[in-house]
């Protein structure tokens, strides 16, 4: 029965499915090959100079993989709230929901664990190819397929996959059948306690790492403030819904003078479901925080003992977080297209109270820049506290490196694809037939 | 020009294709005068909310013309359709009738924004006010009653004066008592704005609200009762069940 169920529900959530899918998939290739790479690269002493930035960007891949994951099956367990509560309203008991919910985790999990390994190999041969070409390393690095990458990646995928499905789970059902059924969109408590001090812990944990970074002799800072960046992201997304909200209205009254129907609908929208719109800010602030902290780090570090890296050695660092950062821009293509996807009805309605074909883009192309705009300030204040405090520890003063073009190519990337998902997902309700299949 | 808000010329719809093939409408011709309050009833199934979808450019015939005020809107495009449903036509769906990150107000005004039109907010509180909903401006959606969330939909079909309302069940999500004071709302919007109103229902006692009661079975408009009262629409409904 549970296995009908499950079955049947795969099929009629294909989008949310498919993003978890991919996101677990991914994250399984990053880090599998990430992981070979370092394994291969360990072997040759020749390389021992850049195996600590190799086994911090392998880092930097398996947290942003573990973030996303966590987010994408959370995000896709909740937003099937009203499946969950027409099950229990039928006599599911919340014990078998959660069963329900299990299972497809683990199936995903598994079933995108498998073809992540398979991909890990031409991943990594791939990155060994790229930084040789970089002059990273000149002599090559060899990729041979042992196991301990994949056991590593699989431990992953599926270890994070249950939990954070399991979680989900937990929140969704707790949730009373009738009360889910009777909100359409109303917001649930803005900041659950258990979020807030999580959240609060992970800023303070951050803070603490941010003032140790400058006592710290250079080699050991990067890491450190890498570990900053990372705990103040974990922060920031936590406590992000107060942030969006204030950040929601501000952009929103921008976006409301500058178009007054479009705008006003989209600020209004990010303003009344802060938790949603965080849902998608997030990948787009670990974007610009993690991959600004690796990249200028090793700019300011290089900038420091006056080395000059120019040609294709310059783009050495940026390669290094090159995948790390198309993972989190998929993601967000992935997370902005869920949370539009859900919207069909709204942009149903939209259109029969008159709103034009033009407004609807407009309010879409609104919505998602409002959110991934708020999502780069957070991100890139984080980058610049971390950088600063590493600047400190290398240079003695609070500077550090940076280039202008890097930062807003990254920027211009996570707009883009966050308004691919939103247009994309959007299509259907925008354009299709105004009525459901209704008659009578 | 004529005075009807719409007319409806030869409407036929189909769903499906084949052996699953099911006409929802025969070319049902019929026209609705303006300030009239008309009710379309009949058995589930025969095609009285497909009247309605057609009728307000929700769905688009497959064959016949929809007329309002006098301009044929089966050939609008989307764009076109947009400005109609914003300045000539108002619908009310029996319930999700608002956009719930909008406040009342914003809900009310939200056609003439689209439009690139600043509503005059005295005109705005006095409809508010008229449907009840004076101090509850402020309030989103979840924070309102199924009762009030219909008014407010009311209100925003309103202030826009359209040419005709349409209404699918608007109080079939409602409790009797709910139900009557949108029905009387309805009326007053007919008697004191001269507004046309055209409202789906299966209750005969909604449906005697109207000036006149159409009835439609398989597709095809079988009879019209003027001023009825609810026991001749029931005893209408009786005889072909």
């Amino acid at each position: 029965m549970t296995l009908v169920l499950a079955w049947n529900n795969v099929r009629t959530n294909r989008t949310g499915l498919a993003a978890s899918f991919v996101a677990v998939l991914l994250a399984v290739t990053l880090v599998g090959g990430n992981g070979l790479v370092v394994a291969g690269a360990s072997t040759r002493d020749e390389l021992h100079d850049i195996i600590g930035l190799l086994v911090l960007s392998a880092l930097v891949s398996g947290f942003v993989s573990v973030f996303v994951v966590a987010g994408m099956l959370s995000m896709h367990v909740l937003r099937q709230r009203r499946t969950w509560a027409l099950l229990r309203s039928v006599g599911m008991t919340p014990r078998q929901v959660r069963r329900l919910i299990t299972v497809e985790a683990l199936v995903v999990g598994v079933l995108a664990s498998a073809a992540g390994c398979a991909l890990a190999v031409p991943y990594a041969a791939l990155m060994a190819a790229l930084m040789r070409m970089a002059g990273l390393a000149p002599g090559g690095i060899p990729v041979e397929v042992t196991a301990v990458p994949f056991v590593l990646a699989s431990v992953v995928g599926v270890a994070v996959t249950l939990p954070a499905a399991r979680l989900a789970a937990r929140k969704a059902v707790r949730v009373g059948p009738l009360e889910v059924l009777r909100e359409s969109a109303a917001q649930r408590r803005l900041l659950p306690w258990p979020r807030a001090v999580a959240g609060v812990v992970a800023l303070a944990g951050g803070v603490v790492l941010l003032w140790l970074v400058p006592e710290l002799t250079p080699k050991d800072a990067v890491p450190t403030g890498l570990g900053a960046t990372m705990a103040l992201c974990v922060g920031a997304s936590a406590l992000g819904p107060v942030a969006m909200r204030l950040l929601g209205l501000l952009l929103g009254a921008v976006a409301a003078v500058l178009d007054p129907g479009a705008g006003m609908l989209a600020g209004s929208s990010v303003v009344t479901q802060p938790r949603r719109a965080m849902s998608a800010a997030s990948p787009v602030m670990l974007t610009v925080a993690l991959a600004c902290t690796f990249m200028f780090a090793v700019a300011t570090s290089d900038a420091a003992e006056g080395v000059t890296r120019s040609g294709p050695a310059a783009w050495a660092a940026p390669l290094l977080v090159g995948s790390a950062v198309v993972y989190t821009v998929i993601s967000v293509l992935n997370a902005t297209a869920m949370t539009m996807d859900e919207r069909s009805e709204e942009i149903r309605l939209l259109r029969t109270v008159g709103t034009g074909p033009g407004q609807l883009v407009r309010m879409v192309c609104w919505e998602t820049l409002i959110v991934t705009t708020a999502g780069a300030l957070l991100g890139t204040g984080i980058a610049a506290a971390s950088l600063a405090a590493l600047g400190k520890a290398l240079t003695g003063e609070a500077w550090f490196a940076y280039s202008l073009p890097q930062y807003a190519g990254l920027v211009v990337v996570c707009a883009v694809s966050g308004l691919a998902g939103g247009l994309v997902s959007t299509r259907g309700a925008r354009r299709g037939a105004l009525l459901a299949d209704s008659q009578g | 020009m004529d005075d009807h808000a719409v007319l409806l010329e030869g409407v036929t719809r189909t769903y499906g294709k084949g052996a699953t093939e099911v006409a929802a409408l025969r070319q049902v011709s019929v026209g609705f005068r303006r300030g009239s309050f008309t009710a379309v009833m009949g058995p589930s199934g025969s095609g009285k909310s497909t009247l309605l979808q057609c009728a307000s450019g929700l769905d688009r015939p497959d064959a016949g013309a929809v007329r309002v005020a006098g301009r044929d809107i089966t050939r609008f495009g989307e764009k076109e359709l947009a400005t109609l449903r914003r300045d000539q036509v108002g619908v009310i769906f029996q319930a999700f009738n608002l956009v719930p990150s909008l406040t009342a107000w914003q809900n009310v005004i939200l056609p003439s924004r689209l439009a690139g039109r600043r509503p005059d907010p005295a005109r705005v509180r006095e409809l508010l006010n008229r449907v009840g909903l004076a101090g509850r401006e402020g309030h989103r959606p979840a924070q309102l009653s199924g009762g009030q969330q219909q008014r407010v939909a009311i209100a925003r079909a309103l202030l826009g004066r359209p040419e005709v309302l349409f209404a699918d069940e608007p109080t079939g999500a409602l409790d009797r008592g709910t139900g009557h004071e949108v029905l009387a709302l309805l009326r007053e919007a007919v008697d004191a704005f001269g507004q046309t109103v055209v409202m789906v229902t299966h209750d005969p006692e909604a449906a005697a609200r109207a000036d006149s009661v159409l009835f439609l079975t398989d597709g095809r408009i079988v009879d019209v009762l003027y001023r009825p009262s609810a026991e001749q629409i029931g005893a209408r409904l009786g005889g072909r069940r």
